[in-house]
């Protein structure tokens, strides 16, 4: 019974980590783009960007890892001309990031008809799925082995970017002047930043990391490519930097909290009655809650001191009407 | 010797706003000197600083430093050329320490690798040279505003500027602050810097500069060496005219109470007290000044009394009704006017135009609007009869305000707040960043409420303004009310102790009465 139970989480656990890979990714970047105080919600463009073009230069290239270099500059790409329309031109960052989700979602179907003939999915059998590597010595340990190793290149990135991360806007010079125009944009110009360069260089960076992570649900995951494939993550992604308030480690927990959620949903379908449809909405309904809990939290803190500090007051007027 | 800094016939014209921000302005400074560059507000005084700090380009004119011709394109060139400048609104990243702010941009590293080590001891260094100690580790956002603007004069100080623009360094201080500032900037001159020093309040003019140039609408119309002139003096050249620098004030008799606090307590984000069983009226016919260093609770209470934050204990009275759980609304109904302490997020809205701010507190009067519909032509009749009652310059009825100057821009929210026939008036900070005419003005007009039987509550950091005005005068400490005051008989220095916390009984009695000589 134990033993089962033991492959039964390692295995949770395994899934978990696979699927919240695109989800740190594109999370990473979005904090980061947070840190340098520009908005990036249009995390989902960039990672459905990234799904379709690894996929479909992995086909004509016929090889998978360049499929997936191909995916980062396209996401890169979209980045820059984010970056580009919003310094030029000054246009808003919701509606732009609206504009690009709509556009992305619509354009990847029309290429994908116009090109495969197809309207909601396409595959084809010469792409090979980024295959996954066992890493010497870790692989042997007991249990940790399991959880820590076996797993595609893509998911490894995602923890080394994660620490690279942490690195550069805690310890290196970059990153304090990315911190610094996020904070204070004034402050950082007129000490000789440019500040512009360092949001345009955040959101390139999301775009890449973003469309990596998408191009890991095409060819990383599977090896297909469906209609709006990324499905909402990057919106997952955007709630897990703001849950991880933007720290790269606390983001990427976050992402995996993500992950494990729809692990679990997916596991649940085979050991519950409940119906399928309403399993899958449990990842949703984990991110609602957690939204919920951002937006509150001040708000909740702040309620419990005026409550103690009412309380106290009371007390004190009791403790004089009785002497 | 050449002059550290000459500036020649300056001129920038403003298409965008259509004004002539500087005409043909010249200003000299030397090494070592402290120049004073008063004006009111509009006058031109940032213009011309920006345009020596390369943050805009003049349209004519020329700039020596040191005897030679330079230009500056941008603030680097400014850098290069031995500027500084401290901007009227700080720049600093909050969450950064004092050393990071301080070394922003010129970090030493390794490969890109920062060293906290490094800049700390090149901050502790900094700081020991010019004696300006600062905790290099204390994060911004925890610091008083004193304290950050030393950090940002350091900042200055760590790019070897010669000459320090400092753009209204006083408006955010409180007077302990202005003490320590002003020592700060003679230590410098001493050591042989140029400073030039922008102010409306003269009085620091004559305790802080060696010359003084005077700027009126864009041009420069005076300058002088500080022993040849005099307050009065400056002021008529500032304004163009005789200014009143203290209204006249009768003493009239009080009527009954029409506000009362009665035990008030709130508390802060953090559950703790910011203010603590506070009672106290106000009379019709009574101006009640509420001094204090500014952070005593000042805030709270004023927010608590217009019934923007509820209250945590006691009760509040207007004309003897019970107004504690009264809403804004209620309460302004009821006869209370509120003109609060930040005019351009709290008091205004700058994204519409003079009639909406107007009518903003009254638009659901049957006079201004019928089934939900507002009534254009009352409105802008209200409006016009505001802007000529209150004189409101260079405003149109149905104009945008974000264009008025800070003075034109309390006029409004006054006028506004006035226009009522309110019984009792909450006025905190009125003339905050205001230049001699738009004080004068508003307290002229708080004196004629009063004088037509209104209740008023000033509250103000500004010792000056509380003596001027108040008939009575409250202390607020650490959200208590240290001791109150007849306004007739008290001096500077008594409301100095009871502002920092002291007791009357630490006042020797046999000191005199020497800070109520008016000038
Ligand atoms: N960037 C600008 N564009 C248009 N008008 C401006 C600009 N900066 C200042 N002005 C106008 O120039 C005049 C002088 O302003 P300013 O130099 O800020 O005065 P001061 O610092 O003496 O209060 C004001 O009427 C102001 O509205
Ligand atoms: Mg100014």
């Amino acid at each position: 019974m134990t033993g089962f139970f033991s492959v039964f989480t390692v295995e949770l656990l395994n899934s978990g980590i696979r699927l919240a890979t695109p989800v740190i990714l594109a999370a990473l970047g979005g904090a980061l783009c947070n840190k340098a105080g520009v908005l990036n919600l249009a995390l989902e463009s960039m990672m459905l960007m990234g799904a379709f073009v690894g996929i479909v230069s992995a086909y004509f290239v016929g090889n998978s890892y360049i499929g997936l270099l191909i995916a980062m500059a396209s996401g890169g790409l979209l980045g820059l001309v984010f970056a580009f329309l919003y310094h030029k031109y000054d246009v808003d960052l919701v509606i732009l990031a609206i504009a690009f989700n709509l556009i992305i979602q619509e354009l990847t179907v029309y290429v994908m008809r116009v090109m495969f003939g197809n309207v909601g999915s396409w595959s084809d059998p010469s792409i090979n799925r980024i295959p996954d590597i066992e890493i010497p010595l870790i692989k042997d340990i007991p249990v940790l082995g399991n959880i820590l190793s076996g797993y595609n290149i893509i998911v490894y990135f995602s923890w080394a970017v994660t620490i690279v991360m942490y690195l550069v806007l805690y310890k290196m010079k970059f990153g304090r002047h990315i911190r610094a125009v996020g904070e204070n944009r004034e402050a950082a110009e007129t000490v000789g930043i440019n500040a512009v360069r360092i949001q345009t260089m955040a959101l390139i960076i999301s775009g890449v990391l973003s469309a990596l992570g998408g191009a890991f649900l095409s060819i990383g995951h599977l090896k297909l490519f469906t209609r709006n494939m990324s499905n909402g993550r990057g919106w997952t992604a955007v709630a897990a930097a703001l849950f991880g308030a933007n720290h790269p480690i606390g983001t990427a927990l976050a992402s995996l909290f993500f992950g494990l959620t729809e692990a679990f949903a997916v596991r649940i379908q085979n050991v519950t009655d409940l119906p399928p449809n309403l399993v899958e909405l449990l990842p949703n309904f984990a991110t609602l809650i957690v939204l919920i809990f951002i937006a509150l939290r001040e708000k909740l803190r702040e309620n419990n001191a005026r409550r103690r500090f009412r309380a106290e007051l009371r007390a004190e007027e009791q403790q004089k009407a009785a002497s | 010797m050449a002059l550290a800094l000459e500036m020649k016939g300056i001129t920038k014209y403003f298409s965008s706003t259509d004004v002539q921000a500087n005409d043909n302005v010249n200003l000299t400074v030397e090494a070592g000197e402290v120049l004073a560059l008063v004006g009111e507000n509009g006058a031109g005084k940032t213009t011309l600083m920006n345009i020596l700090y390369g943050l805009i380009k003049p349209d004519s004119g020329e700039i020596f430093i040191n005897g030679e011709k330079v230009q500056i394109g941008h603030p680097d060139d400014a850098i290069k050329n031995g500027i500084g400048m401290v901007h009227q609104h700080f720049k600093l990243v909050p969450s950064f320490t004092v050393a990071q702010n301080i070394i922003l941009g010129m970090e030493p590293n390794k490969a890109g690798f920062l060293s906290p080590k490094e800049e700390n001891k090149v901050v502790k260094e900094l700081a020991d040279k010019f004696n300006l100690p600062v905790d290099p580790k204390a994060q911004i956002r925890d610091l008083p505003v004193g304290m950050q603007q030393r950090v940002e004069i350091l900042k200055v100080l760590l790019r070897e500027a010669k000459i320090l623009i400092l753009d209204e360094p006083t408006a955010v201080l409180t007077p302990q602050e202005v003490k320590e500032l002003m020592d700060v900037v003679r230590q410098l001159a001493k050591m042989g810097y140029s400073v030039i020093f922008i102010t409306h309040k003269l009085i620091e003019v004559m305790e802080v500069a060696d010359k003084v140039s005077v700027m009126r609408a864009g041009k420069n119309v005076g300058n002088k060496k500080v022993s040849d002139t005099n307050i009065p003096d400056l002021a008529r050249m500032m304004v163009g005219r005789e200014v009143l620098l203290r209204v006249k004030k009768d003493t009239i008799q009080r009527g009954k109470p029409v506000f009362e606090a009665k035990d008030v307590s709130v508390s802060d984000v953090h559950g703790l007290a910011a203010i603590s069983h506070v009672s106290f009226n106000v009379h019709e016919g009574e101006i009640v000044g509420l001094a204090g260093v500014s952070g005593n609770g000042q805030t709270e209470l004023v927010e608590v009394i217009s019934g923007m934050r509820p209250l945590d204990g006691g009760n509040l009275y207007l004309n003897e009704q019970d107004i504690t759980q009264a809403n804004v609304r209620d309460r302004r109904n009821a006869g209370v006017a509120h003109i609060p302490e930040d005019r351009m997020e709290v008091g205004l809205n700058l994204q519409t135009n003079l009639d909406e701010n107007l009518i903003i507190s009254r638009y659901n009067q049957s006079e201004f609007s019928k089934f939900g519909f507002l009534l254009g032509k009352s409105i802008s009749r209200f409006a016009e009869t505001v802007v000529k009652s209150f004189s409101i310059a260079a405003a149109k009825p149905g104009e945008d305000i974000s264009m008025l100057s800070g003075g034109n821009l309390q006029k409004v929210v006054v006028g506004r707040e006035l226009s009522g026939q309110p019984s009792f008036i909450i006025a905190n900070q009125p003339t905050r960043g205001l230049d001699v005419g738009s004080i004068e003005f508003v307290h002229k007009t708080l004196i004629e409420e009063r004088d037509r039987g209104a209740g008023v509550l000033l509250v103000s950091v500004e010792l000056e303004e509380i003596m001027a005005l108040a008939d009575r005068i409250l202390v607020l400490f650490r959200g208590q009310i240290q001791g109150e005051l007849d306004a007739k008989t008290a001096t500077e220095e008594e409301v100095g102790i009871l502002m920092a916390g002291g007791k009357l009984s630490d006042l020797q009695t046999n000191q005199a009465k020497s800070g109520k000589e008016s000038k």
